[in-house]
């Protein structure tokens, strides 16, 4: 039964038209055995053109929603067609295919409901820059003082989720820069969420979403955020959703 | 108290308010939901106007010193009230916009497989 569950990879692309048929083929070749879904989040150069040709199968939003609204449209999908677990790769090649079963692992198992994809548990790969990683590690410290939980990679946007979290995300999925307000969200339906040790590359091409200028308001919008989630749900937290 | 002349001022200006607002009303150039703030809040301020005695007590109780301070306090606190209420519209909307790019995306999927599917 567990051999069956159905796997959806979710891999959003905003303007990634020089790595997205790369990281679509090495998922095609590594991972055949699990459905992906690219998500084109309203990019303005041809990674449209590129899934059409190469005949991926693809979402094409009309309009630029940011990262939260590209992966939630992923996660509806995978509502809508019944998938027992979701799986969020970014669209630049930054996440390696090759640990896709390490972070299934704990799911398939039924040992935790969301997996983190994490370049810090094992110091292996791309580390990102210092004061990346001093960023990481404030937010990091801000989500366990207000969730008692520790995450060390809480910007990583490679993650894992099962039927419960695929119903909640997509329902209700932060904008932005959601990848550390969504921990949150999680821990407080009561979520196991658990970290595996990944390695990650640096960019294959393009450019990041943040730039440094961009950092500044990066953190106080995320921290104002990861505040006002643990906010929404007051003292007494959420609610696990059965499925 | 309110010079007389300035009162009669006021009074036109609110007039010309509430025409305007209708108009708008009528050629459905404004819906009536998002309308109704502009309409209590154009009320009240007409009712401070033509009533200054009341306009007086109120001031009084909140330790406003001049009545037209007040007049402009209430103002301001309506423009904020109003405006506040335009970004929460604006977050909702965004909301629903973000549900119906989502369920086009996926229609658009649908729509492609079946054309696949028929050959065409």
């Amino acid at each position: 039964m567990k051999q069956e569950q159905r796997v959806l990879v979710i891999i959003p692309a905003y303007n990634e038209a020089e790595n997205i048929v790369n990281v679509v083929k090495h998922m095609m070749e590594t991972a055949p055995q699990y459905d992906y879904l690219v998500i084109n989040d309203g990019s303005t150069d041809d990674t449209c053109d590129l899934c059409r040709r190469e005949n991926f199968h693809y979402l094409d939003l009309t309009i630029n929603m940011g990262i939260g609204g590209a992966v939630q449209a992923g996660y509806v999908y995978a509502r809508k067609y019944d998938y027992d677990i979701a799986v969020q790769v970014d669209g630049d090649g930054q996440h390696d295919i090759a640990y896709l079963d390490r972070l299934l692992e704990p799911i398939v198992s039924g040992d935790a409901d969301v997996v983190i994809g994490s370049r810090f548990l094992e110091k292996e790969g791309f580390q990102s820059t210092l004061s990346r990683r001093m960023g990481i590690n404030i937010l990091s410290g801000l989500i366990w003082l207000v969730s008692g939980r520790h995450i060390m990679d809480v910007t990583s946007g490679y993650r894992a989720v099962n039927k419960m979290f695929i119903k909640i995300y997509s329902e209700d999925y932060p904008m932005d820069y959601p990848e550390p307000e969504a921990i949150v969200a999680a821990i407080m339906h009561l979520g196991r969420v658990r970290e595996v040790p990944v390695r990650m590359r640096a960019r294959e091409g393009g450019t990041s979403s943040i730039t440094f200028r961009k950092s500044i308001y990066y953190m106080i919008k995320v921290t104002l955020a990861i505040l006002i989630c643990r906010m929404g749900y007051g003292i007494r937290r959420g609610k696990r959703v059965d499925v | 108290m309110i010079p007389a002349t300035l009162r009669v001022t006021l009074i036109v200006a609110m007039i010309c308010y509430f025409v305007i607002i209708l108009y708008f009303l009528k050629q459905k150039a404004l819906n009536l939901k998002y309308t109704l703030l502009w309409l209590v809040a154009g009320l009240v301020m007409g009712i401070l106007i033509i009533v200054p005695e009341l306009l007086v007590i109120i001031i009084r109780i909140f330790g406003i010193q001049d009545n037209m301070n007040g007049l402009f306090i209430f103002a301001i606190g309506f423009i904020i009230m109003i405006l506040l209420s335009l970004t929460s519209i604006a977050s909702r909307q965004n909301r629903k916009i973000r549900t119906l790019t989502q369920e086009l995306a996926i229609l658009d999927k649908r729509v492609r497989e079946l054309e696949h599917e028929m050959g065409k």
